[in-house]
């Protein structure tokens, strides 16, 4: 059976196919049995209430977290094996930002899986750092220890440290939670060339009224999966109320799942 | 001070040298694994290690006495020490994962109940009917004097070949202290690599316990970091400093020690690091706190300068005596307090900055609090160009902002 599902061309192809993943903590369930397959190419978005497993989802998907059953393929092979395909983007909490280094120590953090233990990091090294920095706006902060960044520019240098490993598969943890508009925009920007390259994008997102005008594809999460699709397919009134469990207003759903010409920036 | 001369330039014999650098050896491999166990916040478990080796160390001596008649075999003494410290440490592990305690109280309840033991057991030493029994105390404050070169060169490769090693992982190190969950997809086996960390720490001790005896050893992997700290912002960087302090604390320590008979060489190894502390503290450039003195004496002034500037822009009267100092030294006011052409036009940047800023902090208060500070740097150094100009741009056309 497994190796039956690794021949259909969908899952080989996929960057990322997750099937029957169950997380608990304890006896409780965080999320289970969730079958989610990404297309290549996709800009997809996980989406869900405080507390659905969003961010566990990944966690595990990325063998963080340990998972009770399920497995995760990447084009068709275990992410243990193919780990290299995919780069992590974690929330800006996950680490203490009074850690002594510079944003460009952080960024050359990206390319240390390519480099031995004898290779010191090296111009091109750097010079590929900062070239990532500049493509998130960050050139002129290289120096700056990483303690004296705002949210936004903390969230800059997580993405940038991504893009440094060039990797086929960009997972991202809530990257717009708590950063100002322009590094919304500039973040979304990036993602968008990502795509246009070609490559993979799944986010955590949180801002429901965004997820059309930034996403193609989406997971619906409460702890099971609600829908998963194409956003024009499954980002419906009745597939929202399902996930959030009736708590969003007419008035908000009307916004949400409008089409995005009329959302507007406030 | 002719002895120390002669033991500080390695003119003091042979066997002097040999354990001398056997010490800076060791002062640098304890002050690079030091400094990463600090990063990974873990700095008491060395504290633990270094108490649980005393068991493991006296039951050496006693069954290497009881079988070869003599228990001061250095190498033996080691893979005991070794072995404790190890059970310690797996002790520590297991109450801190499986039981509800911190690793602090598991830290605390191994610590003092294996060095409990191991005193029990010196007290059983002390009555048994062998020779050498007196040595032993040396283990606890260390002692390089008597040592023979063989023990020293032990020493030195050892801590050789643990500074090759920790130079090897530095980058898994680095990534698992920075972000352990990042550099879990970053292919490395965390577990495995925090292990290592601790094994080398644990190899690090044992290492030492003849230099700076058991207990000490934890100021050499603790206090050179922190010195490190004080001299950089870049973690690599630290390391290095953490290991130069480490090598110039053990040559220090061992060469004073070789002053006077009897000097015991543990103390004066910490006493050495504790001095490049303070004076790491007293003179970094940085955050040392002459440097922070000026460094406060000099905000203060900008402060003053930046509410003087905007005074003038708004034509009010300046009373303060700092402010028109300040203001006076720039040139910006005349000696009878009337502003010059150089100052009005300051005081005009200064009143955009100011607007800069605090439309910054309307549009965007929870980042602008982030930044943490009064809005004194020059705002294009704080903020990315892209959101320069969208400041700019609002700035002069705020009927587009209201829509």
């Amino acid at each position: 059976m497994k190796a039956s599902r690794i021949e259909d061309p969908v899952i080989a192809e996929s960057p990322l196919a997750i099937h029957g993943l169950t997380v608990s903590y304890g006896q409780k369930p965080v999320i289970y049995s969730v079958d989610f397959v990404i297309p290549p190419g996709s800009l997809s978005a996980i989406v869900g209430p405080n507390g659905a497993g969003k961010s566990t989802l990944l966690k595990a998907a990325l063998g963080i977290k340990r998972r009770l059953s399920g497995e995760v393929l990447v084009y068709g092979e275990p992410y243990a094996k193919q780990s290299h395909h995919v780069a992590y983007v974690p929330q800006r909490s996950s680490v203490d930002w009074d850690f002594p280094a510079t944003v460009l120590d952080v960024v050359v953090m990206g390319l240390f899986r390519d480099l031995r233990w004898w290779q010191l990091t090296r111009r091109r090294h750097r010079d590929k750092a900062m070239e990532c920095l500049s493509r998130v706006g960050m050139e002129s902060f290289a120096k700056r220890q990483i303690g004296q960044l705002s949210g936004g520019q903390q969230q800059r240098v997580f993405l940038a440290r991504a893009l440094a490993q060039s990797a086929d598969l960009t997972i991202l943890d809530e990257p717009f939670a708590g950063v100002d508009a322009a590094t919304e925009k500039a973040i979304v920007e990036v993602l968008k060339a990502l795509k246009q390259q070609g490559k993979t994008l799944l986010c955590v997102h949180h801002d429901l009224s965004t997820v059309r005008d930034y996403f193609d594809h989406v997971l619906l999460l409460n702890v099971r999966r609600i829908a998963a699709g194409p956003v024009d397919d499954m980002f419906t009134e009745a597939t929202l109320q399902e996930t959030y469990g009736g708590r969003l207003s007419p008035l908000q759903i009307e916004r949400i799942v409008a089409p995005s010409s009329a959302t507007q920036e406030a | 001070m002719d002895v120390w001369l002669r033991a500080l330039t390695f003119s003091a014999g042979y066997n002097t040298s040999l354990v001398t650098l056997g010490a800076m050896l060791l002062g640098a491999s304890a002050g690079m694994i030091g400094s990463f166990i600090l990063l990974r916040k873990r700095s008491l478990v060395s504290d633990a290690i270094s108490h649980a080796t005393l068991p493991g160390l006296m039951l050496a001596f006693i069954v290497m006495a009881a079988l070869f008649d003599n228990g001061r075999w250095l190498p033996g003494l080691m893979i005991g020490a070794g072995l404790s410290a190890a059970f310690g440490l797996w002790g520590v592990q297991n109450i801190s994962e499986r039981t509800r305690l911190g690793e602090d109280a598991a830290i605390g309840a191994v610590l003092s109940t294996l060095f409990g033991l191991g005193v029990v057991l010196i007290t059983a030493i002390q009555a048994m009917n062998t020779g050498g029994q007196a040595g032993l105390t040396d283990y606890l404050v260390g002692s390089t004097a008597g040592m023979l070169s063989g023990e020293a060169q032990l020493i030195g490769v050892c801590a050789l070949v643990l500074l090759i090693a920790i130079f090897m992982l530095r980058r898994q190190f680095l990534l698992v202290c920075f972000d352990a969950e990042y550099a879990t997809t970053n292919g490395i086996p965390v577990q495995r690599i925090d292990t290592l960390m601790l094994m080398l720490l644990l190899a690090v001790t044992v290492i030492g316990l003849k230099v700076t005896g058991l207990i000490l050893i934890v100021a050499l992997t603790i206090i050179p970091p922190v010195t490190g700290r004080f001299w950089t912002d870049r973690p690599l960087q630290m390391v290095a400093i953490a290991a130069i302090c480490g090598v110039l604390a053990g040559y220090l320590g061992v060469t004073l020690s070789s002053v006077r008979t009897g000097l015991p060489t543990g103390p004066l190894i910490v006493l050495s690091t504790f001095a490049l502390f303070a004076l790491s503290l007293l003179i970094s450039p940085r955050r040392g706190i002459i440097a922070m003195l000026v460094a406060h004496y000099r905000f203060k002034t900008r402060v003053h300068l930046r509410q003087g500037l905007l005074a003038m822009a708004r034509r009010e009267a300046i009373y303060d005596t700092l402010t028109l100092r300040v203001l006076r030294r720039h040139d910006f006011i005349r000696r009878d307090h009337v502003p010059t052409p150089a100052g009005l036009a300051a005081a005009r940047d200064a009143e955009h900055e100011e607007q800069l800023w605090s439309l910054y902090r309307s549009l965007y208060p929870d980042e602008a609090a982030h930044l943490d500070h009064l809005g004194l740097e020059p705002i294009s150094d704080c903020l990315p160009p892209d959101m320069m100009m969208l400041l700019e741009l609002r700035l002069h056309s705020p009927l587009r902002s209201a829509s």
